[in-house]
Protein backbone atom coordinates (compact mmCIF):
# COMPACT_ATOMS: atom_id res chain seq x y z
CA UNK A 1 0.00 0.00 0.00
CA UNK A 2 1.28 3.40 -1.36
CA UNK A 3 1.42 6.23 1.72
CA UNK A 4 -0.10 8.85 0.57
CA UNK A 5 0.77 11.55 3.36
CA UNK A 6 3.58 11.33 5.97
CA UNK A 7 4.50 13.33 9.05
CA UNK A 8 7.67 12.51 10.53
CA UNK A 9 8.18 14.20 13.80
CA UNK A 10 6.10 17.27 12.70
CA UNK A 11 6.29 20.47 15.05
CA UNK A 12 4.83 24.26 14.53
CA UNK A 13 4.97 27.16 17.01
CA UNK A 14 3.17 30.38 16.15
CA UNK A 15 5.09 34.07 17.11
CA UNK A 16 3.22 36.39 17.29
CA UNK A 17 5.69 39.23 18.71
CA UNK A 18 7.05 37.60 22.18
CA UNK A 19 4.26 35.39 22.41
CA UNK A 20 5.48 31.83 21.04
CA UNK A 21 2.34 29.00 20.90
CA UNK A 22 3.57 25.49 20.22
CA UNK A 23 0.71 24.22 17.97
CA UNK A 24 2.40 21.25 17.39
CA UNK A 25 4.97 18.96 19.19
CA UNK A 26 6.91 16.13 17.16
CA UNK A 27 3.57 15.02 15.28
CA UNK A 28 4.28 11.14 13.48
CA UNK A 29 1.48 9.29 11.18
CA UNK A 30 0.99 8.22 7.85
CA UNK A 31 -2.05 7.98 5.77
CA UNK A 32 -2.21 5.20 2.86
CA UNK A 33 -3.89 4.90 -0.58
CA UNK A 34 -7.39 4.89 -0.37
CA UNK A 35 -8.33 5.29 3.23
CA UNK A 36 -10.16 8.03 4.98
CA UNK A 37 -9.03 8.95 7.73
CA UNK A 38 -10.33 11.04 10.76
CA UNK A 39 -8.54 13.19 12.38
CA UNK A 40 -10.09 14.33 15.74
CA UNK A 41 -9.33 16.92 18.46
CA UNK A 42 -10.62 19.43 20.53
CA UNK A 43 -10.94 23.19 20.05
CA UNK A 44 -7.07 24.28 19.86
CA UNK A 45 -5.55 21.05 19.43
CA UNK A 46 -3.81 21.66 16.02
CA UNK A 47 -5.98 20.20 13.53
CA UNK A 48 -6.11 23.16 11.23
CA UNK A 49 -2.28 23.70 11.94
CA UNK A 50 -1.50 20.45 10.40
CA UNK A 51 -3.29 21.00 7.49
CA UNK A 52 -2.20 24.28 6.98
CA UNK A 53 1.18 22.45 6.79
CA UNK A 54 -0.23 19.52 4.69
CA UNK A 55 -1.22 22.45 1.77
CA UNK A 56 2.60 24.51 2.43
CA UNK A 57 -0.02 27.58 3.62
CA UNK A 58 2.29 27.09 6.81
CA UNK A 59 5.95 25.85 6.39
CA UNK A 60 6.88 23.48 8.95
CA UNK A 61 10.00 25.05 11.51
CA UNK A 62 10.65 20.94 12.20
CA UNK A 63 10.33 17.52 11.08
CA UNK A 64 9.20 16.40 7.76
CA UNK A 65 6.16 15.81 5.53
CA UNK A 66 5.77 14.29 2.60
CA UNK A 67 2.23 14.38 0.19
CA UNK A 68 1.91 12.67 -2.70
CA UNK A 69 5.44 11.75 -2.70
CA UNK A 70 6.05 15.62 -2.84
CA UNK A 71 6.93 18.45 -0.04
CA UNK A 72 3.99 20.44 0.52
CA UNK A 73 5.96 23.65 -0.18
CA UNK A 74 6.31 22.59 -4.27
CA UNK A 75 3.50 24.18 -5.89
CA UNK A 76 3.13 20.57 -7.96
CA UNK A 77 2.46 18.63 -4.95
CA UNK A 78 -0.63 20.02 -4.57
CA UNK A 79 -1.68 19.22 -8.19
CA UNK A 80 -4.01 16.59 -7.32
CA UNK A 81 -5.06 17.59 -3.79
CA UNK A 82 -8.51 19.22 -3.16
CA UNK A 83 -8.79 21.27 -0.07
CA UNK A 84 -12.18 22.39 1.83
CA UNK A 85 -11.10 25.00 4.78
CA UNK A 86 -12.28 25.10 7.63
CA UNK A 87 -14.11 28.99 7.32
CA UNK A 88 -15.92 28.27 3.84
CA UNK A 89 -15.51 32.00 2.55
CA UNK A 90 -15.69 32.90 -1.28
CA UNK A 91 -15.93 35.87 -3.55
CA UNK A 92 -19.12 37.31 -2.74
CA UNK A 93 -19.77 38.87 -5.80
CA UNK A 94 -19.06 35.62 -8.02
CA UNK A 95 -21.48 33.11 -8.68
CA UNK A 96 -20.84 29.62 -8.02
CA UNK A 97 -20.23 28.64 -11.57
CA UNK A 98 -17.42 31.66 -11.90
CA UNK A 99 -15.64 30.29 -8.92
CA UNK A 100 -15.04 26.82 -9.52
CA UNK A 101 -14.58 27.78 -13.68
CA UNK A 102 -11.16 30.35 -11.74
CA UNK A 103 -10.55 27.14 -9.99
CA UNK A 104 -10.64 24.76 -12.76
CA UNK A 105 -8.50 27.47 -14.87
CA UNK A 106 -5.95 27.52 -12.03
CA UNK A 107 -5.91 23.45 -12.42
CA UNK A 108 -5.60 23.85 -15.81
CA UNK A 109 -8.40 21.64 -16.82
CA UNK A 110 -9.83 21.84 -20.26
CA UNK A 111 -12.94 24.00 -20.94
CA UNK A 112 -15.38 21.03 -21.78
CA UNK A 113 -14.33 18.84 -19.32
CA UNK A 114 -14.57 21.48 -16.85
CA UNK A 115 -17.45 22.36 -17.85
CA UNK A 116 -19.58 19.19 -17.46
CA UNK A 117 -17.70 17.94 -14.06
CA UNK A 118 -18.85 22.08 -12.42
CA UNK A 119 -22.43 21.12 -13.73
CA UNK A 120 -22.37 17.56 -12.03
CA UNK A 121 -19.93 19.29 -8.95
CA UNK A 122 -23.65 21.45 -8.13
CA UNK A 123 -26.04 18.66 -8.92
CA UNK A 124 -23.88 16.55 -6.02
CA UNK A 125 -23.98 19.28 -3.32
CA UNK A 126 -27.44 19.78 -4.63
CA UNK A 127 -27.30 23.51 -5.25
CA UNK A 128 -28.36 22.68 -9.32
CA UNK A 129 -31.25 25.91 -8.91
CA UNK A 130 -28.66 28.30 -7.09
CA UNK A 131 -25.55 27.90 -9.97
CA UNK A 132 -25.93 31.43 -11.36
CA UNK A 133 -27.03 33.05 -7.73
CA UNK A 134 -24.52 35.87 -6.93
CA UNK A 135 -23.05 34.31 -3.57
CA UNK A 136 -23.19 37.31 -1.19
CA UNK A 137 -26.96 35.93 -0.74
CA UNK A 138 -25.69 32.59 0.17
CA UNK A 139 -26.03 31.30 3.80
CA UNK A 140 -23.81 28.85 5.76
CA UNK A 141 -24.51 25.61 4.57
CA UNK A 142 -24.74 26.61 0.86
CA UNK A 143 -21.55 28.56 1.64
CA UNK A 144 -20.23 25.10 2.74
CA UNK A 145 -21.23 23.12 0.04
CA UNK A 146 -19.97 25.52 -2.43
CA UNK A 147 -16.73 24.43 -0.46
CA UNK A 148 -17.29 20.98 -0.78
CA UNK A 149 -17.90 21.31 -4.43
CA UNK A 150 -14.41 23.77 -5.13
CA UNK A 151 -12.60 20.86 -3.10
CA UNK A 152 -13.57 17.91 -5.85
CA UNK A 153 -13.11 20.45 -8.93
CA UNK A 154 -9.91 18.98 -9.94
CA UNK A 155 -11.04 15.15 -8.99
CA UNK A 156 -8.33 14.89 -6.55
CA UNK A 157 -6.58 11.89 -5.24
CA UNK A 158 -6.52 13.20 -1.93
CA UNK A 159 -8.60 15.20 -0.28
CA UNK A 160 -8.23 17.54 2.82
CA UNK A 161 -11.45 18.48 4.50
CA UNK A 162 -11.23 20.77 7.54
CA UNK A 163 -14.50 20.25 9.64
CA UNK A 164 -16.25 19.37 6.52
CA UNK A 165 -19.97 19.04 8.10
CA UNK A 166 -19.88 22.50 10.35
CA UNK A 167 -23.13 24.34 9.39
CA UNK A 168 -24.73 21.54 7.21
CA UNK A 169 -28.45 20.00 8.01
CA UNK A 170 -28.59 16.39 8.93
CA UNK A 171 -29.44 15.89 5.43
CA UNK A 172 -26.42 17.77 3.68
CA UNK A 173 -24.51 15.95 6.21
CA UNK A 174 -25.96 12.07 5.24
CA UNK A 175 -24.69 13.53 1.66
CA UNK A 176 -21.92 14.55 2.20
CA UNK A 177 -20.85 11.28 4.11
CA UNK A 178 -21.81 9.44 0.98
CA UNK A 179 -19.90 11.28 -1.28
CA UNK A 180 -16.86 10.68 1.07
CA UNK A 181 -17.88 7.15 1.03
CA UNK A 182 -18.02 6.59 -2.82
CA UNK A 183 -14.49 8.01 -2.69
CA UNK A 184 -13.35 5.50 -1.33
CA UNK A 185 -14.37 2.81 -3.67
CA UNK A 186 -12.66 5.19 -6.71
CA UNK A 187 -9.31 4.61 -4.66
CA UNK A 188 -9.46 8.04 -3.27
CA UNK A 189 -7.54 8.80 0.03
CA UNK A 190 -9.50 11.25 2.25
CA UNK A 191 -8.23 13.50 5.16
CA UNK A 192 -10.46 14.91 7.49
CA UNK A 193 -10.59 16.77 11.07
CA UNK A 194 -13.56 17.21 12.90
CA UNK A 195 -14.87 17.29 16.36
CA UNK A 196 -18.11 15.39 15.62
CA UNK A 197 -17.24 12.34 16.79
CA UNK A 198 -20.08 10.20 16.21
CA UNK A 199 -19.52 11.23 12.00
CA UNK A 200 -15.84 10.34 12.52
CA UNK A 201 -16.93 6.73 13.39
CA UNK A 202 -19.42 6.48 10.70
CA UNK A 203 -16.61 7.00 7.55
CA UNK A 204 -13.36 6.80 9.23
CA UNK A 205 -10.95 3.64 8.21
CA UNK A 206 -8.47 4.76 10.65
CA UNK A 207 -8.35 7.92 13.37
CA UNK A 208 -5.80 9.99 15.30
CA UNK A 209 -6.33 11.91 18.14
CA UNK A 210 -4.83 14.88 18.65
CA UNK A 211 -4.68 16.69 21.95
CA UNK A 212 -2.70 19.94 22.43
CA UNK A 213 -0.30 19.36 19.67
CA UNK A 214 0.43 15.49 20.20
CA UNK A 215 -0.98 12.46 19.26
CA UNK A 216 -2.47 10.60 21.64
CA UNK A 217 -3.66 7.42 19.65
CA UNK A 218 -3.56 6.22 15.78
CA UNK A 219 -5.04 3.53 14.53
CA UNK A 220 -8.20 1.64 12.96
CA UNK A 221 -11.73 2.95 14.77
CA UNK A 222 -11.97 -1.17 15.91
CA UNK A 223 -8.92 -1.36 17.46
CA UNK A 224 -9.01 1.49 19.25
CA UNK A 225 -12.05 0.73 21.08
CA UNK A 226 -11.34 -2.59 20.99
CA UNK A 227 -8.75 -1.59 24.18
CA UNK A 228 -11.90 -0.08 25.83
CA UNK A 229 -15.28 -2.71 27.31
CA UNK A 230 -18.19 -3.68 24.95
CA UNK A 231 -20.74 -0.84 23.76
CA UNK A 232 -18.32 1.99 24.42
CA UNK A 233 -18.23 4.53 21.66
CA UNK A 234 -15.72 6.86 20.22
CA UNK A 235 -17.35 9.55 22.37
CA UNK A 236 -16.17 8.32 26.01
CA UNK A 237 -13.24 6.65 24.35
CA UNK A 238 -12.07 10.10 23.12
CA UNK A 239 -13.52 12.19 26.49
CA UNK A 240 -11.78 9.21 28.73
CA UNK A 241 -8.19 9.68 26.67
CA UNK A 242 -8.17 13.48 26.74
CA UNK A 243 -9.58 13.45 30.60
CA UNK A 244 -6.40 11.39 31.33
CA UNK A 245 -3.87 13.79 29.71
CA UNK A 246 -5.24 16.54 31.61
CA UNK B 1 0.01 31.46 -17.25
CA UNK B 2 -3.49 30.32 -17.45
CA UNK B 3 -3.65 30.72 -13.17
CA UNK B 4 -2.42 34.17 -13.85
CA UNK B 5 -5.45 34.58 -15.99
CA UNK B 6 -7.83 32.76 -14.07
CA UNK B 7 -6.64 34.94 -11.00
CA UNK B 8 -6.92 38.44 -13.10
CA UNK B 9 -10.15 38.04 -14.57
CA UNK B 10 -12.06 37.57 -11.52
CA UNK B 11 -11.17 40.71 -10.59
CA UNK B 12 -12.98 42.16 -13.68
CA UNK B 13 -16.28 40.64 -12.68
CA UNK B 14 -14.93 42.70 -9.38
CA UNK B 15 -15.28 46.12 -11.16
CA UNK B 16 -18.46 45.13 -13.01
CA UNK B 17 -20.12 43.86 -10.24
CA UNK B 18 -19.17 47.12 -8.09
CA UNK B 19 -21.10 50.43 -8.32
CA UNK B 20 -17.26 52.52 -8.04
CA UNK B 21 -16.54 52.20 -11.81
CA UNK B 22 -19.96 53.12 -12.84
CA UNK B 23 -20.21 56.59 -10.66
CA UNK B 24 -17.03 57.88 -12.11
CA UNK B 25 -18.13 56.89 -15.57
CA UNK B 26 -21.36 58.97 -14.87
CA UNK B 27 -19.42 61.85 -12.80
CA UNK B 28 -17.01 61.87 -15.59
CA UNK B 29 -19.87 62.23 -18.62
CA UNK B 30 -21.12 64.86 -16.21
CA UNK B 31 -18.64 66.62 -16.31
CA UNK B 32 -17.37 66.74 -19.92
CA UNK B 33 -20.86 67.18 -20.79
CA UNK B 34 -21.09 70.00 -18.70
CA UNK B 35 -17.81 71.89 -20.00
CA UNK B 36 -18.68 71.06 -23.61
CA UNK B 37 -22.20 72.74 -23.73
CA UNK B 38 -20.24 75.43 -22.77
CA UNK B 39 -18.40 75.61 -26.08
CA UNK B 40 -21.37 75.70 -28.03
CA UNK B 41 -22.14 79.30 -26.10
CA UNK B 42 -18.46 80.57 -27.27
CA UNK B 43 -16.94 81.11 -24.42
CA UNK B 44 -13.21 82.04 -25.35
CA UNK B 45 -10.94 79.46 -24.87
CA UNK B 46 -12.96 76.91 -23.55
CA UNK B 47 -12.00 73.98 -26.22
CA UNK B 48 -8.19 74.38 -24.74
CA UNK B 49 -9.99 73.85 -21.13
CA UNK B 50 -11.86 70.60 -21.88
CA UNK B 51 -8.94 68.98 -23.07
CA UNK B 52 -6.83 70.34 -20.23
CA UNK B 53 -9.35 69.54 -17.68
CA UNK B 54 -10.76 66.47 -19.24
CA UNK B 55 -7.34 64.88 -19.68
CA UNK B 56 -7.10 65.29 -16.16
CA UNK B 57 -9.79 63.93 -14.88
CA UNK B 58 -9.75 60.86 -17.45
CA UNK B 59 -6.02 60.02 -15.57
CA UNK B 60 -7.50 61.09 -11.95
CA UNK B 61 -10.23 58.97 -12.32
CA UNK B 62 -8.45 55.49 -14.23
CA UNK B 63 -5.93 55.86 -11.26
CA UNK B 64 -8.17 56.00 -8.57
CA UNK B 65 -9.58 52.97 -10.00
CA UNK B 66 -6.33 51.35 -10.30
CA UNK B 67 -5.55 52.37 -6.69
CA UNK B 68 -8.12 51.17 -5.13
CA UNK B 69 -8.99 48.01 -6.42
CA UNK B 70 -5.37 46.69 -6.66
CA UNK B 71 -4.65 48.03 -2.59
CA UNK B 72 -7.74 45.91 -1.67
CA UNK B 73 -7.00 42.82 -3.43
CA UNK B 74 -4.10 41.02 -0.66
CA UNK B 75 -5.71 42.79 2.64
CA UNK B 76 -9.09 41.33 1.10
CA UNK B 77 -8.18 37.77 0.54
CA UNK B 78 -6.60 37.63 3.89
CA UNK B 79 -9.57 38.97 5.77
CA UNK B 80 -12.00 36.99 3.94
CA UNK B 81 -9.88 34.13 4.17
CA UNK B 82 -10.35 33.41 0.81
CA UNK B 83 -6.72 33.52 0.37
CA UNK B 84 -6.91 29.89 1.78
CA UNK B 85 -8.41 27.69 -0.82
CA UNK B 86 -6.51 30.13 -3.45
CA UNK B 87 -3.12 29.15 -1.83
CA UNK B 88 -4.04 25.28 -1.57
CA UNK B 89 -4.28 25.60 -5.34
CA UNK B 90 -1.14 24.32 -7.08
CA UNK B 91 -0.23 27.97 -7.67
CA UNK B 92 3.11 29.94 -6.41
CA UNK B 93 2.56 32.97 -4.10
CA UNK B 94 4.55 34.78 -7.07
CA UNK B 95 1.52 33.46 -9.39
CA UNK B 96 -1.12 35.52 -7.31
CA UNK B 97 0.67 38.36 -6.68
CA UNK B 98 1.31 38.86 -10.70
CA UNK B 99 -2.34 37.97 -11.24
CA UNK B 100 -3.75 40.41 -8.67
CA UNK B 101 -1.24 43.17 -10.11
CA UNK B 102 -2.41 41.96 -13.67
CA UNK B 103 -6.03 41.79 -12.76
CA UNK B 104 -5.25 45.37 -11.60
CA UNK B 105 -3.45 46.24 -14.73
CA UNK B 106 -6.38 45.39 -16.61
CA UNK B 107 -9.72 46.68 -15.01
CA UNK B 108 -8.40 50.07 -14.68
CA UNK B 109 -6.64 49.87 -18.25
CA UNK B 110 -10.76 49.11 -19.25
CA UNK B 111 -11.89 51.82 -17.53
CA UNK B 112 -9.51 53.97 -18.96
CA UNK B 113 -10.16 53.13 -22.47
CA UNK B 114 -13.79 54.32 -21.85
CA UNK B 115 -12.98 57.38 -19.86
CA UNK B 116 -10.37 58.19 -22.82
CA UNK B 117 -12.49 57.54 -25.28
CA UNK B 118 -15.21 59.52 -23.93
CA UNK B 119 -12.68 62.25 -23.57
CA UNK B 120 -11.78 61.91 -27.48
CA UNK B 121 -15.40 61.90 -28.58
CA UNK B 122 -15.97 65.11 -26.50
CA UNK B 123 -13.09 66.55 -28.52
CA UNK B 124 -13.73 65.37 -31.51
CA UNK B 125 -17.76 66.90 -31.25
CA UNK B 126 -15.88 69.96 -29.98
CA UNK B 127 -13.98 69.92 -33.50
CA UNK B 128 -10.60 70.40 -31.62
CA UNK B 129 -9.17 66.92 -31.58
CA UNK B 130 -5.76 66.23 -31.45
CA UNK B 131 -3.48 64.19 -34.30
CA UNK B 132 -4.13 60.65 -34.11
CA UNK B 133 -0.30 60.06 -33.35
CA UNK B 134 -0.72 62.17 -30.07
CA UNK B 135 -3.89 60.55 -28.97
CA UNK B 136 -2.65 57.00 -29.45
CA UNK B 137 0.51 57.99 -27.46
CA UNK B 138 -1.88 59.80 -24.52
CA UNK B 139 -3.48 56.34 -24.56
CA UNK B 140 0.08 54.24 -24.75
CA UNK B 141 1.26 56.39 -21.50
CA UNK B 142 -1.91 56.03 -20.03
CA UNK B 143 -2.06 52.24 -20.24
CA UNK B 144 1.81 52.49 -18.53
CA UNK B 145 1.16 55.12 -16.17
CA UNK B 146 -1.36 52.58 -14.84
CA UNK B 147 0.66 49.34 -14.65
CA UNK B 148 2.96 51.47 -12.69
CA UNK B 149 0.60 52.86 -10.31
CA UNK B 150 -0.90 49.11 -9.51
CA UNK B 151 2.66 47.66 -9.18
CA UNK B 152 3.03 50.42 -6.28
CA UNK B 153 -0.53 49.69 -5.19
CA UNK B 154 0.24 45.83 -5.11
CA UNK B 155 3.71 46.23 -3.28
CA UNK B 156 2.73 48.62 -0.69
CA UNK B 157 -0.25 46.40 -0.04
CA UNK B 158 2.56 43.97 1.24
CA UNK B 159 3.77 45.92 3.55
CA UNK B 160 0.71 48.18 5.01
CA UNK B 161 -2.50 48.58 5.40
CA UNK B 162 -5.55 49.17 3.03
CA UNK B 163 -5.52 52.78 4.46
CA UNK B 164 -1.95 53.95 4.61
CA UNK B 165 -1.62 51.95 1.10
CA UNK B 166 -3.90 54.58 -0.54
CA UNK B 167 -2.89 57.48 1.04
CA UNK B 168 0.63 56.98 0.11
CA UNK B 169 -0.06 56.28 -3.48
CA UNK B 170 -2.20 58.97 -3.57
CA UNK B 171 0.44 61.27 -1.73
CA UNK B 172 3.22 60.05 -3.93
CA UNK B 173 1.06 60.67 -6.80
CA UNK B 174 0.67 64.10 -6.14
CA UNK B 175 3.74 65.14 -5.21
CA UNK B 176 5.84 63.58 -7.86
CA UNK B 177 3.79 64.81 -10.62
CA UNK B 178 3.55 68.02 -9.21
CA UNK B 179 7.62 68.28 -7.58
CA UNK B 180 9.53 65.81 -9.18
CA UNK B 181 11.26 69.18 -11.66
CA UNK B 182 12.06 70.69 -8.37
CA UNK B 183 13.82 67.88 -6.91
CA UNK B 184 15.83 67.41 -9.93
CA UNK B 185 16.98 71.02 -10.28
CA UNK B 186 17.12 71.34 -6.65
CA UNK B 187 19.75 67.61 -6.90
CA UNK B 188 21.61 69.45 -9.90
CA UNK B 189 22.45 72.78 -7.34
CA UNK B 190 23.34 70.77 -4.57
CA UNK B 191 26.63 69.55 -3.87
CA UNK B 192 28.59 66.71 -1.72
CA UNK B 193 26.87 64.03 0.55
CA UNK B 194 22.99 65.89 -0.41
CA UNK B 195 23.68 65.98 -3.45
CA UNK B 196 24.27 62.46 -3.90
CA UNK B 197 21.58 61.07 -1.85
CA UNK B 198 19.34 63.37 -3.55
CA UNK B 199 20.30 61.91 -7.05
CA UNK B 200 19.94 58.61 -5.47
CA UNK B 201 16.02 59.88 -4.25
CA UNK B 202 15.71 61.41 -7.53
CA UNK B 203 16.38 58.10 -9.47
CA UNK B 204 14.42 55.73 -7.29
CA UNK B 205 10.82 57.72 -7.16
CA UNK B 206 8.63 56.21 -9.63
CA UNK B 207 8.19 59.17 -12.08
CA UNK B 208 4.74 59.96 -12.85
CA UNK B 209 5.81 63.07 -14.69
CA UNK B 210 7.01 61.06 -17.53
CA UNK B 211 3.20 59.94 -18.09
CA UNK B 212 1.93 63.45 -18.51
CA UNK B 213 1.29 64.58 -21.54
CA UNK B 214 -1.39 66.96 -20.88
CA UNK B 215 0.31 70.18 -21.92
CA UNK B 216 0.91 68.59 -24.90
CA UNK B 217 -2.46 67.57 -25.74
CA UNK B 218 -3.89 70.50 -24.41
CA UNK B 219 -1.83 72.66 -27.19
CA UNK B 220 -2.05 69.94 -29.62
CA UNK B 221 1.73 70.40 -30.18
CA UNK B 222 3.57 67.42 -31.85
CA UNK B 223 4.28 63.71 -30.81
CA UNK B 224 6.97 62.86 -28.95
CA UNK B 225 9.94 60.86 -30.86
CA UNK B 226 9.95 57.49 -30.88
CA UNK B 227 12.93 56.57 -28.87
CA UNK B 228 11.20 58.23 -25.92
CA UNK B 229 7.59 56.46 -26.02
CA UNK B 230 10.28 53.32 -26.00
CA UNK B 231 12.41 54.79 -23.35
CA UNK B 232 9.49 55.17 -20.98
CA UNK B 233 7.82 51.70 -21.78
CA UNK B 234 10.94 50.05 -20.72
CA UNK B 235 11.50 52.63 -17.70
CA UNK B 236 7.58 50.94 -16.79
CA UNK B 237 8.82 47.26 -17.15
CA UNK B 238 11.79 47.40 -14.85
CA UNK B 239 10.17 49.09 -12.66
CA UNK B 240 7.00 46.73 -12.39
CA UNK B 241 9.24 43.79 -12.42
CA UNK B 242 10.89 44.71 -9.59
CA UNK B 243 8.33 46.05 -7.11
CA UNK B 244 6.19 42.72 -8.34
CA UNK B 245 8.87 40.99 -7.95
CA UNK B 246 9.50 42.11 -4.13
CA UNK B 247 5.55 41.96 -3.63
CA UNK B 248 6.22 37.72 -4.11
CA UNK B 249 9.05 37.79 -1.88
CA UNK B 250 7.25 39.44 1.05
CA UNK B 251 4.34 37.84 0.46
CA UNK B 252 6.14 34.46 0.71
CA UNK B 253 7.72 35.01 3.94
CA UNK B 254 4.39 36.15 5.52
CA UNK B 255 2.68 33.50 8.10
CA UNK B 256 -0.77 33.06 7.39
N1 LIG C 1 -2.22 32.52 13.54
C1 LIG C 1 -1.99 32.07 14.78
N2 LIG C 1 -1.20 32.77 15.62
C2 LIG C 1 -0.95 32.33 16.88
N3 LIG C 1 -1.44 31.19 17.38
C3 LIG C 1 -2.24 30.45 16.59
C4 LIG C 1 -2.56 30.85 15.26
N4 LIG C 1 -3.37 29.93 14.71
C5 LIG C 1 -3.55 28.99 15.66
N5 LIG C 1 -2.88 29.29 16.78
C6 LIG C 1 -2.82 28.47 18.02
O1 LIG C 1 -2.35 27.18 17.69
C7 LIG C 1 -3.08 26.19 18.40
C8 LIG C 1 -3.70 25.21 17.43
O2 LIG C 1 -4.67 25.86 16.65
P1 LIG C 1 -5.48 25.16 15.47
O3 LIG C 1 -6.24 26.20 14.75
O4 LIG C 1 -4.55 24.33 14.68
O5 LIG C 1 -6.48 24.22 16.30
P2 LIG C 1 -7.68 23.30 15.80
O6 LIG C 1 -7.42 21.94 16.27
O7 LIG C 1 -7.91 23.46 14.36
O8 LIG C 1 -8.91 23.91 16.63
P3 LIG C 1 -10.46 24.08 16.21
O9 LIG C 1 -11.09 22.76 16.46
O10 LIG C 1 -10.96 25.10 17.15
O11 LIG C 1 -10.52 24.50 14.80
C9 LIG C 1 -4.08 26.94 19.26
O12 LIG C 1 -3.54 27.05 20.55
C10 LIG C 1 -4.18 28.29 18.62
O13 LIG C 1 -4.44 29.28 19.59
MG1 LIG D 1 -9.46 24.14 13.24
Amino acid sequence: MREVLTANNLSYTYETGKKKVEALKGLSFAVNDGEIFGFIGPNGAGKTTTIKLLLGILISQKGELSVLGKSPTLPEARKSVGYMPEIANYYRYLTPVELLTMYGDIFGIEKKLLKARINELLRLVDLEKESDRIMGTFSKGMMQKVSFAQALVNDPDLLILDEPSSGLDPVARKNMREVIKSLRDKDKTVFFSSHELSEVELVSDRIGILNRGELLAVGPVEDLLGEKEEGQTLESYFLNMIEREI
Amino acid sequence: MKAIWAIASVMMRELVRKKDFYILLIFLLALLGFLSSQSFFNVEGISRYIKDFGYSLVTLFSFIIAVTFTAKQMPGELESKTIYPLLAKPVSRHTIILGKFLGGVVISSISFVLFYGIFCIFQWIGGTGNSFMLLGQGFLFGILFLCLVCAIAMFLSNIMTLGANITLSVLLYIMISGFADSVRDSVLFSKGITSVLGGIFYYLIPHFEFYDLRIRITHSWDPLPGWIVVAVALYTCIYCFVLIYFAGLIFRRKRL
